[in-house]
């Protein structure tokens, strides 16, 4: 391991990650929560959401006023978001002020979720669900997990439904949070131009006390679903078709070359932009690899006019089948590979962008990768690669349509 | 009264060097007539270019409104030498990210690249600036897309709202939405589109800027071989377009979840000596969640999700903006506090907001200045609204030098009353009852 990258477990259980930048002028700091929609309950739908929210809301020591105002005071660029499989709160300021970063961060995790907040906050979520509901890509993406993942919490939305949240006890959220947010399930990633001994001696200040609460993870891997689903939706002009396929998990060896292969036949130079969008069948096609850690699929996707569903599916199936049959080109994954490094290049200039990396990095492998690890794993994607997958993963069944627009199809 | 003290129209820009914070910024004029700049960033690994040319929707004729954006999409369809697949290759081969996007004023072309693929990635540019061939297919496909993508934009409130309010704000000109509509797209022609190019995309209109680790040398050698002889190296495009702002309130009926509800008038433009005063206004209202509008609109109140103020700058203008959706009874409530968290600032405006919203624009010279990508489109914006590179240290003087008087004096000498709203969902605000989408003045069809 390179010494740009330090590790550290403090004895409750805390996991810190540290990457030093030294030619950067700013810092970044962030909790990734090892939480989301997929730990929750049917009735508790957008919990961990709903707690991301109030989690701004005020701390023993601090109002929801201190914590916008102490964030901003710092020039912080700083969010939160949720997701299926975490939850990640950070803050990007001038590296002079990490360490007031960490401490707010820190402070904000043992939340008081005060009482009088809690209504307020149900209002901004109830209206959050609204603004998703009028928003194409948002309703076709909900219906597509809701019907491929059928009983499962993957079925479930991020932001829950406006009967949960409009449910929502703050007591079902406090044992939520104080199960979910204990030490030992969250990791502190900081990347910058920081000194590592330092992070991890202010991070045992401002940590260390924390009590780990030998949380586990339940999680299993749905049963996907094959055939077809429609929602028609009148308000929408457009329609958004999606065909999905198993494909492997986040921690398999081989997610370069499902990433190249998923860029060749549905990314910005592709064979879907070429044969499809170009030949004016959609104004976008493309590639989704949905990972999580236990498993993962291939979604392609197109929107287009609701009377092009047919042949726009037919163009999708065509090239997946093609590209099962004939393969991939060198120069196609060459051209992908030369992609990636630029994209590594970029990636290592922003301390923000280095701490989402390093993120990732630590809920799928548990540990860092180095740029070089990285470079590696793109230069192993070759031609036979690309086919070994598709001969284990092929994209020519009937996988799973989803259609969501104006036109009910298929019927 | 409140002066414009711009720098703006710089027309023969001098050699010039700007020592800011360790890294030299140069900005001259090649012989072939490009302006160009350079910030030489010796640690990155990674290079960041712009071409901006000075035309984009506001030069369309009007008969052909979209046109700007079909040549923009239509350039690098097919070349001298290469058919558009094998440009995507060639671009992919050096591992090229590019973008190209059109607008009021300007089109741009931007990518990022190894320091090593810089020269060919500028002269694959150059080929495609230089050498269009324009395909008849490829041009009715993107007339075809651009149909496909105005029905499209139904599905999207925000961007809705966007077209509308843009055309009451800018007027005929620059109010154009960058698709065109239907009827104009159907008159556009494989022969306009070059006679747009020929018109427009030459030195005399060309504005290249460069942010990485080369030195400006090497930068304007490369640019030179590659651009010498592009056409007309006359200095063109740097004029104000006429903006016509009308002041209406309009509603315009959709079936949504919520309202969407939009808001301008006019503020300073960008070359203004009150600009950064404005800048802190913005801070003030929607510059992070402590910001006024976040705080009294969502977090006391509860009534969006969603809620922000922004300006837009074209050459000579500045437009102020504040954005809110909300439930459809929520609006009016919505509507109103608003306004008067505007109005209010002038009569209780604290120290301490003041200075953390100038601290936020400052920060972000240290975080978003850390990408090449940021540091080369902050040079880009320089040179086109102030002709000239602007230091750090300028730019954090002028905004250290905002006081809260300073804010009340804008408050006080820049208009609210005159001011254009729009919203889009069920229900119409109250006061605009009766108004609902009776103005076409660009041939549009209701959402």
């Amino acid at each position: 391991m390179s010494n740009r990258y330090t590790q550290h477990t403090l004895s409750n259980g805390l996991r810190i990650v540290i990457e030093t930048m030294p030619d950067v002028r700013s810092a970044a700091a962030g909790f990734m929560v090892n939480t989301g929609a997929r730990d929750e309950v049917r009735d508790a739908a957008g919990v961990s959401h709903f707690l991301e929210h109030m989690m701004f809301k005020g701390t023993g020591k601090r109002t929801w006023r201190d914590i916008t105002v102490d964030f901003d005071r710092m020039g912080s660029s700083y969010n939160a978001f949720t997701s299926e499989d975490r939850t990640v709160y950070y803050g990007w300021v001038p590296t002079a002020d990490i360490e007031k970063q960490m401490e707010l961060l820190a402070d904000m995790m043992r939340s008081t979720l005060p009482t009088e907040e809690f209504e307020m906050e149900r209002k901004v979520i109830l209206e959050e669900i609204a603004m998703s509901k009028d928003n194409l890509d948002h309703v076709a993406f909900d219906f597509l997990q809701e019907r491929l993942f059928e009983g499962h919490p993957l079925a479930w939305p991020v932001l829950g439904y406006d009967e949960t949240v409009a449910s929502m006890k703050r007591d079902v959220m406090w044992e939520y949070f104080q199960a979910r947010y204990a030490p030992d399930n969250l990791i502190l990633v900081v990347a910058g131009n920081v000194d590592a001994a330092r992070v991890i001696a202010t991070a045992e200040s401002l940590c260390g006390s924390w009590k780990a609460s030998g949380t586990k993870d339940r999680r299993m891997p749905p049963k996907l679903r094959t055939g077809a689903v429609s929602l028609q939706v009148e308000q929408f002009k457009q329609q958004v078709v999606a065909l999905t396929f198993p494909s492997v998990s986040a921690r398999d060896p081989v997610v370069e070359t499902v990433s190249a292969m998923s860029t060749i036949l549905g990314g910005d130079n592709s064979r879907f932009f070429w044969n499809i969008v170009q030949k004016g069948l959609a104004t976008r096609a493309g590639t989704y690899h949905m990972d999580y850690d236990d498993f993962g699929v291939m979604i392609l996707y197109a929107t287009c006019q609701p009377e092009n569903c047919e042949v726009v599916l037919d163009g999708m199936r065509t090239e997946a089948k093609r590209m099962g049959k004939d393969g991939v080109q060198e120069h196609e994954v060459q051209r992908v590979k030369n992609k990636r490094r630029t994209g590594l290049a970029v990636e290592s200039e922003a301390p923000y962008h280095r701490l989402t990396q390093l993120m990732d990095d630590m809920q799928t492998h548990g540990a860092p990768r180095t740029v070089e690890q990285m470079l590696a794993e793109v230069d192993a994607v070759s031609i036979r690669s690309v086919g070994e997958y598709l001969e284990k993963y092929p994209l020519t069944g009937e996988g799973f349509l989803t259609s969501v627009g104006p036109r009910r199809w298929p019927s | 009264m409140l002066t414009d003290d711009g720098h703006r129209g710089n027309e023969n820009p001098k050699r010039e060097t700007v020592g800011a914070s360790m890294t030299e910024v140069v900005h001259d004029s090649l012989r072939c007539g490009i302006e160009y700049g350079v910030v030489a960033l010796p640690n990155r690994h990674v290079v960041s270019f712009q071409f901006r040319f000075l035309s984009g929707t506001g030069s369309e004729p009007v008969e052909r409104l979209g046109l700007a954006h079909v040549v923009e999409d239509t350039l690098d369809k097919g070349t001298a030498k290469r058919s558009a697949q094998e440009l995507s290759d060639a671009f992919d081969a050096i591992g090229a990210g590019r973008n190209g996007g059109t607008g009021r004023e300007t089109t741009t072309f931007t990518c990022t690249v190894l320091p090593e693929n810089f020269e060919q990635a500028v002269a694959l540019h150059a080929e495609f600036l230089r050498t269009p061939t324009f395909p008849a297919d490829a041009v009715d496909v993107c007339l075809d897309l651009a149909n496909q993508e105005i029905e499209a934009l139904d599905d999207d409130p925000a961007g809705l709202v966007d077209k509308y309010i843009s055309r009451k704000v800018y007027g005929p000109l620059l109010g154009r939405h960058t698709l065109g509509e239907p009827e104009t797209l159907e008159r556009i022609e494989r022969a306009d589109v070059e006679r747009f190019w020929r018109e427009h995309f030459r030195a005399g209109r060309m504005m290249a800027t460069v942010a990485g680790p080369l030195p400006p040398k090497q930068v304007a050698d490369v640019l030179e071989k590659y651009f010498d002889g592009f056409g007309s190296a006359k200095r063109d495009g740097r004029n104000e377009f006429p903006i016509e702002f009308s002041p209406t309130t309009t509603h315009y009926e959709k079936d949504l979840q919520q309202e969407q509800i939009g808001i301008c008038w006019p503020g300073l433009p960008a070359t203004h000596a009150e600009f950064p005063t404005q800048q802190a206004v913005l801070g003030i209202l929607s510059g992070g969640m402590s910001g006024r509008l976040f705080t009294e609109v969502r977090e006391k109140r509860g009534l969006v999700y969603w809620v922000g103020a922004w300006q837009e700058t074209p050459r000579g203008a500045g437009m102020i903006f504040l954005g809110a959706s909300t439930t459809p009874e929520r609006c009016d409530q919505t509507y109103s506090t608003l306004l008067r968290e505007v109005d209010r600032l002038a009569e209780d405006i604290e120290q301490a907001e003041l200075d953390r919203a100038i601290t936020g624009i400052l920060a972000q010279q240290d975080t978003r200045g850390d990408t090449t990508r940021s540091r080369c489109s902050e040079l880009a914006s320089d040179l086109f609204f102030y002709g000239r590179p602007v230091s750090f240290e300028e730019k954090t003087a002028k905004l250290r030098a905002v006081t809260v008087d300073k804010i009340r004096a804008y408050l006080r000498d820049v208009p609210r009353d005159r001011r254009c709203v729009v919203t889009l969902g069920p229900r119409a605000l109250s006061e605009s009852r009766g108004t609902t989408g009776h103005e076409q003045p660009l041939h549009t069809t209701h959402a």
